[in-house]
């Protein structure tokens, strides 16, 4: 003890402290302690090791979901059904509404915008058509669970009247959106939007859906991502109207 | 008398270029009294063992502790893992009395046992548990006569201040006894 610590120590304290002396006769058994460490120390770098390996492989399969297409499609349908089962499994989730009947239908909002290829995509001009419209962007994770089944619906219904048309709400406009509908193969017609229809198809997040009967009129909007199941059967009702009405 | 930071030289191989530390020359070196300090606190020797190997299988796998001051670093572990179990032992001490309403009553100790309990030890970790864990640092370093310059190494701190710093500590570990406990 150094002179400075005796002449500042408490003597009151240190008595007490004193009494947690282990005692001089207990000696701590250095070569059962050097066993256990040494023994922490394999258990330790074998733990470490089992880390590594976990952690390779995660990576690898991370990459091979990535990177890979086959995994790529696998990993797609996985989240498709994690979104049906998430669906299906919300209590407050409401079921998508049926098609609006004939009489309650108003007429859709008109465009008229330039696709990729720079042609003219006018709504008039799709009457007798039933029309899907689909507002999205490329930066939306919805939109691109759903995008592929409207390329499905699209190869489906095309030959019996049907069409879908995407409107995309880019900021950046085709600098994002060309390379992005040819990595996708997307087969139906894609245009550049604009807020001010957005407003007018009551469009206030991605992605939003709005079906079309042949006569132009809004016969269902859909706010999120759509039910695939419930939209294909709406697009069959539609078609089979319209078959209806015209015999 | 422990010294800081010259016995490195001694127990660990740091060549410059390699900075290889012999892990099993130091633990023949300081386990005993890592484990001593330890004991203090926590009381049970067996615990206390293997506490202070953990201390050093933590040294074991820290590389930047290493590095330098390794005795001060392996101390200074070792009196926080003691606090560290002082501190479980208490809250576990509280949560068995609250369960005790419930729980059958666990048999009586022996004569022996009770003899080897003592009261006062029990006050005084009692009082440590609840001060500031830098404090209680103090006090044990000092009560296991480190010097305060070796203290002051041991929590890397200006040893111009230890003195004050030791001499709250100690105020603040009598209030709280006092509080506790009265004048005895």
């Amino acid at each position: 003890m150094d002179t400075n610590s005796a002449s500042r120590s408490d003597g009151w304290v240190n008595e007490r402290l004193a009494t947690l002396d282990p005692g001089t006769e207990w000696e701590p058994d250095v070569t059962a302690g050097l066993l256990r460490l040494r023994e922490l120390r394999i258990r330790g770098r074998w733990t470490s090791g089992r880390w590594l390996l976990a952690a390779t492989s995660a990576l690898c399969v991370c990459f091979c979901l990535i990177a890979l297409p086959s995994p790529k499609v696998l990993a797609h349908r996985c989240l498709e059904c994690s979104v049906a089962v998430w669906r299906s499994l919300l209590p407050s989730a409401p079921a998508q509404a049926g098609l609006k009947p004939p009489s309650g239908r108003t007429l859709a909002p008109d465009f008229s915008l330039r696709d990729a290829s720079g042609k003219d995509v006018k709504l008039p001009d799709l009457k007798g058509k039933v029309v899907l419209v689909n507002f999205w962007a490329t930066w939306c994770e919805g939109c691109q669970v759903e995008i592929p089944w409207f390329v499905e619906f699209q190869k489906e219904y095309a030959s019996r009247g049907f069409v879908v048309v995407g409107i995309s709400m880019d900021d950046d406009g085709w600098k994002s959106v060309k390379p992005w509908i040819k990595e996708k193969k997307v087969n139906y017609p894609i245009v550049i939007g604009n807020e001010g229809l957005g407003k007018q198809y009551g469009l206030e997040g991605m992605p939003l859906t709005a079906l079309l009967d042949r006569e132009g009129r809004l016969a269902d909007v859909h706010h999120g991502i759509v039910e695939k199941t419930a939209t294909q059967q709406k697009i069959r009702d539609l078609l089979q109207e319209s078959f209806n009405s015209t015999n | 008398m422990y010294t800081v930071s010259t016995s490195s030289e001694a127990v660990a191989d740091t060549s410059a270029s390699e900075r290889h530390l012999d892990i099993e020359t130091l633990f023949r070196a300081h386990y005993g009294r890592v484990a001593r300090i330890i004991a203090r606190v926590v009381g049970d020797r067996a615990r206390s063992e293997d506490l202070a190997v953990e201390v050093f299988l933590k040294l074991w796998r820290n590389h930047k502790a290493q590095s330098q001051n390794v005795e001060g670093w392996l101390y200074r572990v070792a009196v926080r893992a003691g606090l560290d179990e002082l501190r479980r032992q208490t809250r576990r001490g509280h949560y068995e009395r609250m369960l005790a309403w419930v729980q059958p009553r666990i048999p009586a100790a022996t004569p022996e046992d009770i003899h080897s309990i003592s009261q006062k030890q029990t006050k005084v970790r009692s009082v440590l548990s609840v001060l500031e864990p830098r404090q209680a640092q103090f006090l044990l370093l000092r009560s296991h006569d480190f010097t305060y310059h070796e203290v002051a190494s041991i929590l890397s701190m200006n040893p111009a201040s230890i003195g004050t710093l030791v001499s709250r500590a100690e105020e603040s570990f009598r209030k709280e006894y006092i509080k506790r406990y009265g004048h005895e």
